[in-house]
């Protein structure tokens, strides 16, 4: 009898000693869905995780994985699962293609069986050509590959994937982030750790912020940054000793400022012209929150004020990130 | 250009600072670089500096108590070492260990530090990156690795004196000798091993093929005289026979002609100059301005192997999937077998199936070139070669009561250690397999993280690991009993069931050892493992009878595993079963019972934290 939630998690609790690493946080991932877990390094997402794909105990709380308890019958939850880790570790002693079927074996599938499967599989992650190649000659875009190749030999009915493209240039994370859409499309359920926006952008349909063990927001990305930022982002380099006394001066400035034509009204409900929220002091910049950041720089220009760099940018859920916690997620 | 534009910033460049003038820091780097490299391998090995000094000052005491002493005994029956200059065996042999324990350490030194410059680490990519030349960073290692011999031999020279071992004066000049047989056996070595690309084994390789022989057939133990004539001749090759023989003169007045005195050290001189400039020359080729990565081991084997998979596999899959080309980007769900696991008792734990897990490491095996694995082989074969022939001819033979047996007689020296080796063999085996091996599973490469995100249990896992070390320990046996069979030092019956007992053996060291695995956290804690199974070999009436010593040392090594499998196959072999038997198998059955639930305790501990 198939259960309608793939995850569930109530009061997900994990102690260190001391340290909680995950303090009774909520969850639930729906069957089909691509679901995201998004939070600076150290904020219980791997740890989570590993809860999930029951390597790692409970402190506290109840968490059922496709019905099961991931405590009790480690085996058969981690039966249903893709397990992508943070780190390939791949078997260096094996080939690419003995690498995908040993691990087939791993879980009892028959030789026969996976035989085509690895065929099928290898074409997947594009490595065909690189069946016998020793896994040491992969490029890392490869071994990522073929990490998640291996994740589906199982045929998985979720897959966990902890950090998919940290390490991998533009291109390789193109053509993973293009392999995990046909995956959510084929109906696996997607659960993924990031610390990079634009992936969870890219591929969750709805995430958790998580920050030291508790859950900061949920949502989809576009409504967390509906909800918790601006349109628009303008940032201003003034040099390192000037960013602190310029943020004054243009928060003076820019709450005065006349309404645009195109902008519209910012999430504070500020009257002021440029929708002009608030301005963040970062160590090495300024980041000035506005439904329309382009007004706002003319406005600054106007004034009479030189900065060294400027850019304008669409919000994303870094600013979300740094609105709810008041810290950058990348440090 | 580049100084220009440092010094323009007065708040970054501090015109103190030692740094300012980069002129002559790079003018002292060039001058002085391998000091600077010598410093940085030195400060690495204070991690294991306590272990370095241990062994440095309890090698001498056991080997004197074992060999000495215990071995002495024997010897000092039929053998006479006043023609040697010497006053007794223990005399005879003492500078001979010394220069042995410095060839054993440089068997260490230069071969995987330097792999980890190279590779593991990349250390020797830091300091290529500064004004160091790639000789320097070379012999900065030798340095370094010269100044901890000098230690080592300095300290063991001073307990040889203090045992009365050595009593000429000139025996402080060991320590020269002693240093410079390490550097001639280690040198080429490193020159060898620099050039490699990846470690595939090359390490065990050379430790079996190359530095277990040449100190075998080094005349440590007695005199190389007593070997047959071809066995000689690979002394004559051995820089340890070479230091062996100088130490002897220094040590007692080895009475020795001047021109051989002068052939030693020309020999390790010789040996030492050359390689050392094979090996600066290496490292400038690798560290220098053109890219050279080093030669992959077994890389033309490897590709022939592939070509072979790539015919194979392509049959294979025509055969299973009939007329259909697959050319879906997305896996399709196919029917999907059974996936292996348990309900009810132990379903977290275990999942019945221990075969993928073993399975595994025949594939491995098969891929890392059978010779490694084969190697293994050799081991007991070459011991009983080296001591039979050797040790023999001092020996006229064990009396048969002295060991416990009971019928009286004598037995030959061979008879007397081939099962003994057997079950040396075996233990030798079985640790390897499940420490070194499991450790690198556990914390470098993280094979069994891997196998725990399948739906394998922990208890597969352990169980899996166990079955690969007793296959590869059976095989071994099974070797050195054919060896043992043709040598008529066995009966074929005795043989089936000395294989049975050394799978036996094996199953408790592999047990035991793998709990002990699970607790270590670093490589530096291997060594101690190392240093108990040392004294265990040497003190296990393996080479001679326990009943030499003293009635208390004899319950101490009585209480130790290995000396229990030592009696079980010498019970067996000469067909002397008693209530002791009884009491050695149920030693063995008790390590395997708390070996295994203590593995299995651990595993979960580890896995499902």
């Amino acid at each position: 009898m198939p259960v309608e939630h793939a995850i569930r998690a109530t009061g997900l609790t994990k102690r260190y000693g001391d340290f909680t690493a995950v303090d009774g946080i909520d969850f639930t991932v729906n069957r089909g869905e691509s679901f995201g877990l998004l939070g600076p390094n150290g904020a219980g997402k791997s740890t989570t995780m590993r809860m999930i794909a029951a390597v790692a105990s409970r402190s506290a709380g109840t968490m059922s994985v496709a019905g099961l308890d991931p405590e009790q019958n480690g085996p058969e939850v981690r039966a249903r699962l893709g397990v992508i880790p943070q780190q390939d570790n791949l078997d260096e002693e094996l080939s690419v293609r003995e690498n995908i079927i040993m691990y087939g074996r791993y879980f009892g599938l028959p030789r026969r069986w996976l035989n085509a499967k690895t065929e099928e599989l290898l074409e997947f992650a594009q490595l065909t050509h690189k069946a016998t190649a020793r896994v040491e000659d992969l490029s890392g875009g490869m071994k990522r590959r073929l990490t998640i190749a291996r994740a589906l030999v199982n045929e998985p009915e979720i897959l966990l994937l902890d950090e998919p493209t940290t390490g991998l240039d533009p291109q390789a994370r193109h053509i993973l982030w293009d392999r995990l859409f046909r995956l959510r499309e084929s109906g696996t359920t997607l659960v993924l750790t990031t610390h990079h926006m634009d992936e969870a952008e890219q591929l969750c349909e709805r995430l958790i912020v998580v920050d030291q063990g508790r859950i900061m927001a949920e949502g989809s990305p576009a409504g967390l940054i509906r909800d918790h930022s601006t349109r628009e982002v303008l940032e201003l380099r003034f040099g390192l000793d000037r960013n602190q006394e310029q943020a004054q001066q243009l928060t003076t400035l820019l709450s005065s400022a006349p309404a645009p034509s195109n902008g519209r009204a910012s999430s504070s409900g500020s009257a002021s012209g440029v929708g002009f929220s608030h301005v963040e002091v970062l160590p090495d910049r300024l980041l000035v929150y506005a439904g329309s950041a382009e007004s706002a720089l003319e406005q600054i220009h106007a004034a009479g004020l030189r900065p060294m760099t400027s850019l304008v940018r669409r919000s994303s859920l870094e600013d979300v990130f740094l609105r709810l916690t008041g810290r950058t997620l990348v440090d | 250009m580049s100084t220009e534009h440092l010094t323009r910033d007065p708040e970054l460049q501090d015109p103190d600072s030692p740094a300012a003038d980069k002129v002559t820091m790079a003018g002292r780097a060039r001058r002085f670089g391998a000091l600077h490299q010598a410093e940085r391998t030195l400060r690495s090995m204070r991690a294991y500096g306590t272990v370095i000094l241990f062994s440095s000052v309890s090698q001498p005491i056991m080997y004197i108590l074992a060999m000495g002493l215990g071995l002495g005994v024997l010897v000092g029956e039929g053998g006479d070492f006043a023609e040697y200059g010497a006053s007794s065996y223990l005399m005879y042999i003492a500078p001979a260990i010394l220069a042995s324990t410095v060839a054993m350490a440089a068997g260490i030194e230069f071969t995987f530090p330097v792999m980890e410059g190279f590779k593991w680490r990349r250390l020797y990519y830091g300091a290529q990156a500064s004004p160091l030349s790639p000789g320097q960073i070379a012999s900065g290692h030798i340095l370094a690795v010269s100044v901890r011999f000098g230690v080592h031999a300095a300290i063991f020279t001073g307990v040889l004196y203090l045992f009365g071992a050595i009593s000429s004066p000139l025996g402080v000049l060991m320590i020269a000798s002693a240093m410079l047989g390490g550097l001639a056996i280690g040198l080429p070595i490193m020159a060898y091993v620099s050039t490699l690309r990846d470690e595939k084994g090359q390490m065990s390789l050379i430790q079996r093929f190359v530095i277990m022989p040449l100190f075998l057939f080094s005349g440590t133990f007695y005199p190389l005289t007593n070997l047959p004539g071809f066995l000689q001749v690979l002394g004559w090759f051995s820089p340890i026979w070479h230091a062996n023989e100088l130490g002897r003169v220094l040590a007692f007045g080895h009475p020795t002609p001047a021109w051989l005195i002068l052939v030693h050290v020309l020999y390790l001189l010789g040996i030492t100059i050359l390689a050392w400039l094979a090996t600066v020359r290496v490292f400038t080729r690798r560290l220098g301005l053109e890219e050279w990565r080093g030669r992959t081991p077994g890389a033309k084997a490897d590709a022939r192997r592939q070509e072979r998979l790539a015919v194979k596999d392509a049959s294979d899959v025509a055969r299973s999937v009939p007329g259909e080309t697959s050319s879906a980007a997305t896996p399709v769900r196919s029917e999907l077998p059974r996936i292996s696991f348990r309900r009810g008792f132990g379903a977290n734990y275990y999942s019945g199936n221990i075969r993928a897990v073993f399975g595994r490491g025949l594939t491995a095996i098969r891929n890392n070139r059978g010779v490694i694995f084969l190697s293994g082989l050799l081991e007991p074969v070459l011991f009983l070669t080296s001591f039979g022939l050797g040790i023999s001819p001092m020996i006229a033979g064990v009396d048969a009561e002295q060991v416990g047996l009971s019928g009286g007689g004598t037995i030959s020296y061979a008879a007397f250690i081939a099962p003994a080796l057997l079950a040396v063999s075996a233990m030798n085996g079985a640790i390897f397999d499940s420490t070194w091996n499991v450790f690198f599973k556990l914390k470098i490469t993280k094979l069994y993280r891997t196998m725990m995100s399948t739906s394998l249990g922990p208890v597969d896992v352990a169980v899996g690991e166990i079955c690969l070390a007793l296959f590869r320990g059976g095989l071994y046996a099974l070797g050195f009993l054919g060896v043992l069979l043709v040598g008529g030092l066995v009966d074929p019956l005795a043989a089936v069931l000395m294989w049975c007992t050394a799978l036996f053996v094996a199953l408790g060291f592999a047990s035991i050892g793998m709990a002990v695995t699970s607790f270590m956290t670093r490589f530096q804690q291997m060594d101690w493992m190392m240093m108990v199974l040392m004294p265990m070999f040497l003190f296990s009436a393996t080479l001679f009878p326990i009943s030499v010593y003293p009635a208390g040392v004899q319950a101490f090594i009585q209480a130790l595993p290995l000396w229990h499998a030592v009696e079980l196959m010498r019970d067996i072999a000469f067909w002397d079963f008693s209530g002791l038997t009884l009491v050695h198998i149920s030693y063995y059955l008790v390590m395997i019972v708390a070996g295994l639930a203590l593995t299995t305790y651990r595993m979960k501990k580890l896995f499902l934290r």
